[in-house]
């Protein structure tokens, strides 16, 4: 019984995986001529561009932040809802044609557990029952949903097996977009590309229900939205991205994208100050330094947890809340990433905290 | 009537029974033939109903050498010329006596109608359709004296007749047998080991090892 | 004494001599319990193969959602994920598609598709997951992909990457086959495919066949159940996995049960030997039994050893049986599959369980019916007198102790009236013990019977007797048979009980197999009859390929047939829906109907009439005149029920209507079938040429009504095929009876034929004796059994198969058959007897008249 449930699941994770991943890379997926590309140039619209792009193979909504209990306990937590487009059934009439999936990934970070608890969900689009529609953030998978509403202020809400969080996130600052106004490159390629926006700095207000128990939470997160249609170069094997919010009120964001050698094929970076002012900074300026490693007991992996990163002058260094922030998820969806709640140090200084995500340290993410 | 031509005769595991055995039954004759158990006595009675053969020799009835006949023809000689009284008398249950006396005339294709005469001989007059089960040892036994002599054989072979009977009525069937075979002018061979059964007998023969010794009847009535 | 000591030697002295009866008697025991183990097996295996494989398409889910008709709007599948309670929902579309060509396996030419979105069937029923390749693992989503189990593979003779082609109404389509499925079982043949492909390609959009759902924790299912049917309405079912069982259960208990009981049949054969090869040892051994007595055995001790006897036996038979029966049902599934014929089970391949319990059943069956058998003569064994015993060589008659008229009146008049009785949850139970009664009480009066007859014949001879006229071998046999009816009977049992079942066994399938081929002729009056593959909830003719079907003139007469499957009772199978044109002048011309019926002058202008076959009279109560609702189209619509009319094709009930009624109710115009009358000078070949070249020639099922005809009657005979080999087993069992009681009689009778030997009777007159007496009890006893099996294939026609198939018949008699059969028992019996006698024609013989024991 165990035996095959195992059977069934490492399947299902398999698709699962290759739908979360494959789909970054252009490669995969001949003939993709049908999707909408990323080009430069173009000028994001708001509202309209909260909500999904339909024509673009893959798209995420990816929220992590920090939280604190009435008991000043830290939290960390984070809510990606994917939507990918399938090539299949383009003249099905069905309303079962499974033309976009929706798939949700939910964890959340206790230090007091010592590890992350996660669950997953994937649907076809239809019936209303999952959809991420157009005009406005509104994304939903059963009981599961991400939504903007007209004031700006995002809802969202989880009920997951082992935990459950009702979220509510307000914005403080106005939007940031990434790269060349939203035109965010990933690759030595011009078509390796999306469109990238963050919301920094949302208050959040809220329940986390955590072995039944519902606690409220007070914290700071930031919000993601990204689509495109081609992302990943063929030759890449992963890549590390981190977030924070800045205790001044800054915001930064960095990311590269490592090659199979293990060497940088592409990075950028920014940085947003509380006055508005943006630093960008290109490839060669930004560095991901590993400070020190953690083997991971369940898949074996080694994750450089503790980093330094540098963009431009400056220097960085993330440090965990805890280590065994590894999201593995072989057993139901497929992918194993580390994706964590780090604080944020210069100089010794503690400035501001953020989540780190790094990814293809297992396998190389080609399919 | 019945002749012994040196016959001999050995079972199986080599146990000689009869060697070089010589005797002549004459016609009207009755004799009673005595011994030791084992000496051979039923093997002579099978030899000469043809039931059995002999390794060496012949035995003849009426001048038929019975022991060369094939078992068909044997069976018909016997049919026809044998009478058989039994110590376990063996009426068929299932026949009233009627029907068992005739049995030995249907057999040879003879009339029935002296089946009611031999009633009558052996007393049982008026009995005819009993069935066998209402009758008593004697009586049974003085039934199949009437089938034995029914269809007038020349010789009748009885084997301890009066073994499963009290000493009365034994009596009265060795008279009986006497009688019925001496009325149809038979001969006969009467096994017994009672002296006063062989003293019925006009002759009592011995039989040893070395063969049959005539001895006059002990007691003769 | 040592009473143990003793027993065990008597037993063993007693098998030493006559070894070979107390084989037959084991052998006769170990058949029973062999054949009826090995059907229970077969049976078991295979429904349990047929109910886990459909489980198995079922999953985890605690809550299933039907509709009445076979597909439903697939809105109620949002719907029903908004309720409070629900954890887990999979929406599948599941359907049969038929097969293009012949795959050799006669009546299962469809293969069932399962069309699941994967993503929700991943936590309910993980095992129907496609399995793709590696480099193509958005196969499960695919719209041109389909997933193959093992056995569908090997079926269709396809491997993953090749293609197949499917008949979609009147079109042709063709999927890539794309890999395995997860889990299924060995012989299950089943295809997945993504739920919107499906429901694209198949021509079912919009429609689902059932809903799966998994219930939070606590959630009360019953009461779930409860607020879920009332919400949804009547033209839903809310099923639990239970239920379901029950259904699959009731589709082929019938069946089961019928076989079981032929199976005991044989047992109940075995048991008649098992009592004559006691009855006739106890009759031989009668002065033994008596000196034993005289020694100081009680009468407790003889029946102790008696009945010891029968356990030995009976034990050492049974178990064989058991291994026997295991070895017959491995042998059965591998060479013919788990179905025995039939087609409950089609497509499966199923492992034999042997559960104890039912081992220790048919274990104790085969003992009970073998101490029952030693119990009579041991009670005949305890009443011997000793002194009388041992001195007369009179036999008693065991049988007579049974054959008490008044117990066989009182066996065939309960039989008469247990045959009124109506059948229990659906099974027959009171027309089986008419049977058995009917058997037992024929038996019982059996020895009276041969009694009287045998009397009466001899009293014939005694007359020529008198004459003087009557061969002395006529006399022996007769007076035997008349006097001792009782050794005559238990002879006869044998051939009585074996010649009885075959006899109603025989009648009750040809009146079977002629009603079949008569109402084949009535419902099959067309020429030709073409159908279209299954398209979905549509009919594969669509209307204007139907208008110029009409159109050709080659054809004098069109009848277009719409065929839908609907549930009414969750807890049975489905019901078929016919909608045709029926001659509304008298619907006789179109319907094989039975008993009176409605004129549909005679309904007012707004009722509709709706003929029903007898299953729906049966299991659904419906009645001529009763208003009846059924789901046409989208609602539940009212109809008075016409006529009943007789249908052998579908066991679960089916119901016809006129078309047009249909049409007006569903607005489906589509249909499935088209009966075709030909022009007369039109050839077959030319109506095949004229079908074929219509543009979706190729994918129409073309059949001739004669082939139909063919087909059905082959399936028929296959499915009896079981019953035949059973009735083989029982006639040889027996004539093994005869076998046995004769030579045991040879035994006891040595005496006799000695001094028959003795006065004159040659060897062959002896052999005379016994083929007559042989040849003279089996015509009684196949007279006899004539007369009793055709009682008992009255209650076969009228009561059992009515009562377990809902379907009633004509009663035919095979005669040339039976006579044959008869002749063949009559010659074997004979031989049988012989072959047993020739010890009475042996030299030991002679010797029996000098032993006194």
């Amino acid at each position: 019984m165990q035996k095959k449930d195992n059977k069934s699941c490492v399947l299902m994770a398999a698709i699962l995986a290759m739908l979360l991943l494959a789909t970054l890379h252009s490669q995969s997926q001949a003939g993709n001529q049908e999707y909408a590309s990323v080009v430069s140039g173009h000028v994001l619209e708001f509202p309209r561009d909260y909500g999904a792009h339909p024509d673009f193979r893959i798209e995420w909504w990816y929220v992590t932040g920090w939280l604190e209990t009435a008991e000043k306990k830290a939290l960390g937590f984070q809510v990606t809802f994917f939507r990918t487009a399938t090539r299949h059934h383009s003249n099905n009439p069905s309303r079962f044609a499974p033309r976009q999936l929706i798939i949700a990934h939910a964890a959340l970070s206790d230090p007091e557990l010592g590890r992350l608890v996660y669950d997953e969900k994937t649907a076809r689009a239809g019936f209303d029952m999952a959809y991420a529609r157009e005009g406005n953030t509104d994304v939903k998978l059963d009981d599961w949903y991400f939504r903007r509403e007209p004031d700006g202020r995002y809802l969202t809400e989880i009920q997951a097996k082992e935990f459950g969080f009702q979220l509510l996130l307000k914005p403080t600052q106005a939007i940031m977009l990434q790269g060349e106004r939203g035109f965010s490159r990933k690759g030595p390629n011009i078509e390796q590309a999306s469109y990238y926006y963050s919301e920094p700095h949302l208050d959040v207000s809220g329940t986390v229900t955590l072995q039944n128990k519902p606690l409220a939470v007070q914290g700071r997160a930031w919000l993601d939205h990204e689509w495109s249609s081609e992302i990943l170069d063929p030759r890449a094997d992963g890549w590390d991205w981190m977030s924070a919010n800045l205790d001044d009120g800054s915001a930064l964001m960095a990311f590269r994208i490592r090659g199979k050698d293990n060497s940088k094929l592409w990075a950028y970076g920014t940085r947003r100050d509380s006055t508005g002012q943006i630093a960008q900074f290109s490839a060669d300026q930004v560095e991901f330094i590993p400070e020190r490693t953690w083997n991971s007991p369940h898949t074996k992996a080694v994750y450089p947890v503790e980093m330094r990163v540098r963009t431009g002058e400056t220097e960085w260094r993330l440090v965990p809340l805890f280590d065994d922030q590894e999201l593995d998820s072989r057993g139901s969806a497929g992918a194993v990433y580390w994706e964590g709640a780090v604080t944020v140090f210069q100089n010794e200084q503690n400035v501001g905290r953020g989540y780190l995500e790094l990814t293809g340290y297992v396998q190389p993410l080609d399919l | 009537m019945l002749e012994l031509r040196r016959v001999s005769k050995a079972y199986m595991g080599g146990r000689q029974v009869l060697s070089n055995l010589t005797y002549t039954l004459k016609a009207g004759e009755y004799v009673a033939v005595m011994g030791e158990s084992g000496i051979g006595k039923s093997t002579l009675l099978n030899l000469v109903a043809g039931l059995d053969t002999p390794d060496s020799g012949e035995v003849m009835i009426d001048g038929v050498a019975i022991s060369e006949l094939d078992d068909a023809a044997a069976t018909l000689l016997r049919r026809k010329t044998l009478g058989f009284i039994f110590q376990a008398f063996h009426i068929l249950p299932h026949l009233t006596l009627k029907q068992n006396i005739a049995l030995p005339l249907l057999l040879n294709d003879l009339p029935v109608l002296r089946v009611e005469q031999m009633l009558a001989e052996v007393g049982l007059s008026g009995r005819g359709n009993h069935f066998p089960y209402q009758l008593s040892g004697g009586e049974l036994q003085r039934v199949a004296i009437a089938r034995a002599l029914v269809h007038r054989p020349k010789l009748v072979l009885a084997d301890e007749p009066t073994g499963n009977l009290d000493p009365d009525t034994a009596h009265d069937i060795l008279q009986l047998i006497r009688a019925e075979i001496k009325k149809n002018g038979a001969s006969g061979i009467l096994v017994t080991h009672s002296h006063t059964a062989a003293a019925t007998a006009d002759a009592v023969l011995v039989m040893t090892k070395h063969g049959l010794k005539k001895t006059e009847p002990v007691e003769r009535e | 004494m040592n009473a143990p000591i003793l027993s065990g030697w008597l037993l063993l002295g007693e098998w030493r001599a006559r070894f070979l009866q107390a084989i037959v008697a084991v052998m006769a025991i170990a058949i029973g319990v062999a054949l009826g183990f090995s059907i229970h097996l077969v049976n078991a295996a295979a429904f349990n193969e047929f109910s886990a494989a459909s489980k198995s398409l079922s999953g985890q889910s605690d809550l299933q959602v039907h509709s009445k008709q076979k597909y439903f709007d697939e809105l109620i599948y949002p719907r029903l994920a908004q309720f409070e309670g629900v954890r887990l929902i999979n929406p599948v579309l599941e359907f049969m598609v038929p097969i293009p060509g012949d795959h050799n396996s006669g009546n299962d030419q469809r293969l069932r598709i399962l069309g699941i979105d994967m993503f929700r069937a991943a936590g309910m029923s993980p095992d129907l997951l496609g399995v793709p390749a590696e480099d193509r693992l958005m196969d499960g989503l695919s719209d041109d992909a389909i997933f193959l189990s093992p056995a569908a593979m090997e079926w269709l003779h396809v491997k993953q990457g090749d293609t197949v082609q499917f008949n979609v109404g009147t079109q042709t389509l063709e999927l890539r086959v794309a890999g395995g499925v997860t889990r299924a079982r060995a012989g299950q043949r089943i295809a997945v495919m993504d739920i919107g492909a499906a429901q694209w390609r198949f021509n079912y959009l919009g429609l689902l066949s059932r809903i799966e759902l998994k219930l939070d924790d606590g959630v009360h299912h019953e009461a779930f159940k409860t607020e879920l049917e009332k919400e949804l309405g009547a033209q839903f079912f809310v099923t639990e996995i239970v239920e379901q069982e029950a259904r699959l259960a009731s589709m082929s208990r019938a069946y089961r049960v019928n076989l079981n009981m032929l199976a005991l049949v044989a047992l109940f054969t075995g048991a008649f030997l098992v009592f004559s090869t006691q009855a006739l040892s106890v009759a031989r051994r009668r002065s033994q039994f008596a000196l034993l007595r005289v020694l100081g055995f009680t009468r407790q001790h003889l029946m102790r050893q008696v009945v010891a006897e029968g356990i030995v036996l009976g034990v050492i038979g049974s178990f064989c049986g058991l291994a026997l029966g295991y070895g017959f049902a491995a042998l059965a599934i591998r060479f013919f599959g788990g179905d025995l014929g039939s087609s409950f089970f089609p497509g499966i391949q199923p492992d034999l369980y042997i559960s104890p319990a039912a081992a220790l059943v048919y274990f104790a069956v085969g003992l009970g019916v073998t101490i029952l058998g030693t119990v009579l003569p041991a009670r005949d064994a305890m009443r011997i007198a000793p002194a009388a015993a041992l001195k007369s060589s009179q036999e008693n008659n065991v049988i007579d102790s049974v054959s008490v008229p008044w117990s066989a009146i009182v066996c065939l008049s309960l039989a008469l009236l247990l045959a009124q009785l109506p059948s229990v949850y659906g099974l027959p139970v009171f027309g089986y013990l008419a049977i058995a009664l009917l058997l037992i009480g024929g038996l019982a009066l059996m020895p009276r019977f041969a009694a009287w007859f045998f009397s009466f014949a001899l009293y014939w001879a005694n007359r020529r007797f008198s004459c003087g006229k009557l061969h002395a071998t006529t006399l022996m046999v007769l007076a035997r048979l008349a006097n001792v009816p009782g050794q005559a009977s238990v002879a006869l049992s044998g051939v009585l009980a074996s010649f009885c079942l075959m006899v109603a066994m025989a009648i009750m399938v040809l009146s079977f197999r002629v009603s079949v081929d008569n109402w084949l002729e009535h419902v099959l009056p067309a020429d030709l009859y073409v159908r279209a593959a299954d398209s979905g909830k549509q009919g594969g003719f669509l209307p204007d390929e139907q208008k110029f079907l009409t159109e050709l003139p080659e054809f004098s007469r069109i009848d277009f047939l719409r065929y839908q499957q609907l549930v009414l009772d969750p807890r049975r199978p489905e019901i078929t829906l016919i909608a045709r044109p029926i001659d509304s002048a008298d619907p006789r011309n179109t319907l094989p109907i039975i008993g009176e019926f409605i004129a549909p002058e005679e309904l007012s202008g707004h009722e509709r009439s709706i003929w029903v076959s007898e299953a729906m009279v049966d299991l659904y109560g419906y009645s001529v005149g009763k208003q009846i609702m059924i789901p046409v189209g989208n609602r539940l619509q009212s109809f008075i029920v016409a006529g009943i009319w007789r249908d052998y094709g579908r066991q679960f009930g089916a119901v016809q209507m006129q078309l047009s009624d249909y049409q007006e109710l569903s607005n489906d115009m589509s249909i499935n079938t088209a009966a075709v009358w030909l022009q007369s000078k039109v050839t077959m070949d030319n109506a095949y040429d004229i079908l074929h070249q219509l543009p979706y020639g190729d994918t129409l099922e073309i059949t001739q009504s004669q082939t139909i005809r063919d087909t059905s009657l082959k399936i028929f005979d296959r499915s009896f095929a079981v019953t035949y080999l059973l009735e083989i087993i029982a006639v040889i069992i027996g004539l093994l009876g005869v076998a046995a009681s004769f030579s045991l009689q040879m035994l006891s009778r040595s005496k006799e034929f000695g001094m028959l030997r003795h006065i004159g009777i040659t060897r062959s007159q002896v052999l005379v004796v016994l083929a007559a007496e042989g040849g003279l009890l089996t015509t009684l006893g196949v007279m006899l059994g004539f007369v009793l099996g055709w009682c008992i294939s009255l209650i076969l026609i009228f009561i059992v198969n009515p009562q377990s198939f809902h379907w009633t018949m004509q009663l035919y008699m095979p005669w040339d058959w039976l006579f044959l059969i008869a002749g063949v028992m009559l010659i074997s019996a004979s031989i049988t007897a012989l072959v047993a006698g020739r010890r009475a024609v042996s030299g030991s013989v002679i010797r029996a008249v000098r032993e006194d024991w």
